[in-house]
């Protein structure tokens, strides 16, 4: 069956073999919708999956969800055609003055292999960036990220300048990062905190439902 | 009692009078200290022992003295910059850049990865490493024998050994993801800085240092960050060759893994391939008490003072029941040589690191 081909490689992360996939099925006149959620949505829910399980480290779920980022793309266009909407719609951002990204590189592949419809503002972001995407966007969640104790203050500031534009209430905040904690999140008003990119979508999609 | 029999006796899992000591510092912090303390130094404080003067870790009642030779240097390689005053290029041809940080105490930076030389395939087919023969290497290390190994417990420093500066080399992503896709560049990949490293770190045995402080940061917060069967598979067997390499020059000689985090599920493995002694217990990722029940047998242990949470944003009582704690737990009948998990930074109050200090230095054994 051309899905569980799809299914198993962007589990293995075969970037080649996925998109071979998806070209076929789409060839083949599978649903795109379809497509989406037994061929990669379903897929990422296992890497998601083995990686809490210790199964799966860093590299597999990194290749995982490249395969899936790369196949979506192609995906894409025909899902837009079929008015299949994303989930939900998620900004991220490295907050200002910190150059790191492969933690928010992983969120931001496994909330799509989640279903949910990325922006990425990149890293380094000031927190006016954050607030204008909020504002222009219109996402459900904005996602934060630092990985150093210094930067992570810098989280609060997005938080405060949302609340001064009157935004903080049409959007829930995701928190996340090395020195970054449930108490640090809780403390300054995040919604929800992931420790990893895994429990980062697990937790959106679980709370997407609330909404 | 000699700072490096202090050493000695506390790795050869005996209770010296006191608790040996280490500690690395940020240059800032060293700064603020060095302001506190009146002492007039101007030489920039590089964590990994290149042109420091070791005035400051002799004040504090340090016992052993880092020495280090590699690609590490290349974090503070201040002296490199370029004409912007910010970044520079290391002799691997990675790309570094300066990035100002604040902190309540002041301003600090870092250097941060920007680039890297092996980003694409092939670039690995034309490129040259640095030399690890050439003799100014040494001198440093040279310097630090004569003066102080009648004293102190010398440190020979080769860490970044094999995959931090494989990734430095060819980027962390790209890195990560051949680690599951391209097996065989990986191995031409981690040749590189095994072959340099491992050269560094017998001609260091052969100068007579004490101990060779070895390692790669393969841990996070809760577990690893490769899996413990690619550890096994790409830097065990390089580990262990490394390892048995440096004991045949000198059987005496100790040798200290690094890793930041959780690497619980690979320490049977290092004790395996001929390690002594494990740093830095990031006590947040993995429990002191736990690891001294489980290995303390097998290993010393190094660090365990956690910079996390204590040592910045604790009480100076925090900090004081934290090293009694150690004595008494990862620290008893010997085999810890205490001291913070990692570099102090400048967001240390400074009574906070003095309380570390003074507990440390002031709690003989017998009183445990």
């Amino acid at each position: 069956m051309m899905l569980s081909a799809l299914y198993q490689s962007i589990l293995e992360g075969d970037l080649e073999a996925a998109i071979a996939n998806v070209n076929q099925a789409l060839e083949a006149g599978e649903d795109p919708g379809v497509i989406l959620n037994e061929g990669m949505i379903a897929a990422m829910a296992e890497v998601g999956r083995r990686y809490e399980a210790e199964e799966y480290f860093i590299p597999e779920m990194l290749v995982a969800a490249r395969a899936m980022k790369e196949s979506l793309a192609i995906l894409k266009p025909h899902l837009v055609e079929r008015n299949v909407e994303p989930v939900g719609t998620i900004v991220m951002g490295t907050v200002k003055g910190d150059l790191h990204d492969i933690g928010k590189n992983l969120v931001s592949m496994m909330l799509e292999g989640a279903g949910f419809e990325v922006v990425d503002l990149g890293t380094d972001v000031p927190a006016v960036r954050f607030v204008s995407a909020v504002r222009e966007i219109e996402p459900h969640f904005l996602g934060i990220s630092a990985l150093l104790t210094t930067t992570m203050l810098g989280i609060e500031t997005v938080i405060t300048g949302l609340e001064e534009a009157g935004l903080r209430d049409r959007v829930r905040i995701m928190v996340g990062g090395a020195p970054v904690t449930e108490e640090f999140a809780s403390k300054i008003g995040a919604d929800l905190y992931a420790p990893d990119a895994a429990t980062a979508a697990k937790r959106a999609t679980a709370l997407l439902d609330t909404a | 009692m000699k700072h490096r029999d202090r050493v000695l006796i506390a790795l050869n899992h005996e209770e010296p009078d006191r608790c040996p000591l280490q500690i690395s510092f940020t240059p800032e912090f060293v700064t603020r200290l060095k302001h506190d303390l009146d002492i007039d130094d101007e030489e920039m404080h590089n964590p990994h022992g290149g042109g420091n003067t070791y005035v400051i870790e002799r004040k504090l009642g340090q016992d052993m003295l880092l020495t280090s030779v590699g690609w590490a240097n290349s974090y503070y390689a201040s002296e490199t910059y370029g004409e912007d005053g910010r970044s520079y290029v290391d002799e691997w041809g990675v790309v570094w850049k300066s990035v100002g940080y604040e902190t309540r105490f002041g301003p600090g930076q870092y250097t941060e990865i920007v680039g890297h030389p092996l980003d694409s395939d092939d670039a690995i087919d034309s490129y040259i490493a640095p030399d690890p023969h050439r003799p100014e290497l040494y001198e440093e290390a040279a310097r630090v024998i004569r003066e102080f190994k009648d004293e102190y417990w010398i440190v020979g420093v080769t860490v970044t050994t094999v995959f931090e500066t494989a990734w430095a080399l060819q980027g962390y992503e790209k890195t990560l993801a051949d680690f599951v896709l391209n097996l065989d560049l990986i191995d031409r990949l981690l040749e590189i800085p095994f072959t340099y490293h491992l050269e560094a770190a017998k001609k260091l045995t052969d100068m007579g240092v004490d101990m060779i402080w070895i390692g790669d940061d393969v841990g996070a917060q809760d577990r690893m960050i490769i899996s413990p069967k690619t550890w096994r598979r790409f830097l065990k067997p390089r580990m262990e060759t490394f390892i048995s390499a440096l004991k045949r020059i000198n059987p005496s000689l100790l040798i200290a893994y690094h890793s930041d985090g959780n690497i619980s599920p690979i320490i049977p493995d290092l004790i395996e391939i001929g390690l002594d002694v494990l740093n830095p217990i990031q006590p947040k990722s993995m429990d002191p008490s736990q690891i001294k029940k489980l290995y303390g047998d097998h290993l010393s242990f190094w660090g365990s003072i956690d910079e996390q949470y204590t040592l910045p944003f604790g009480s100076p009582e925090d900090v004081k029941q934290e090293v009694v704690t150690r004595l008494k737990t990862i620290g008893d009948g010997g085999g810890l040589i205490i001291g913070p998990t990692h570099n102090v930074q400048l967001d240390t109050p400074l009574d906070n690191f003095w309380a570390m200090i003074n507990t440390v230095l002031e709690t003989p054994y017998d009183s445990i």
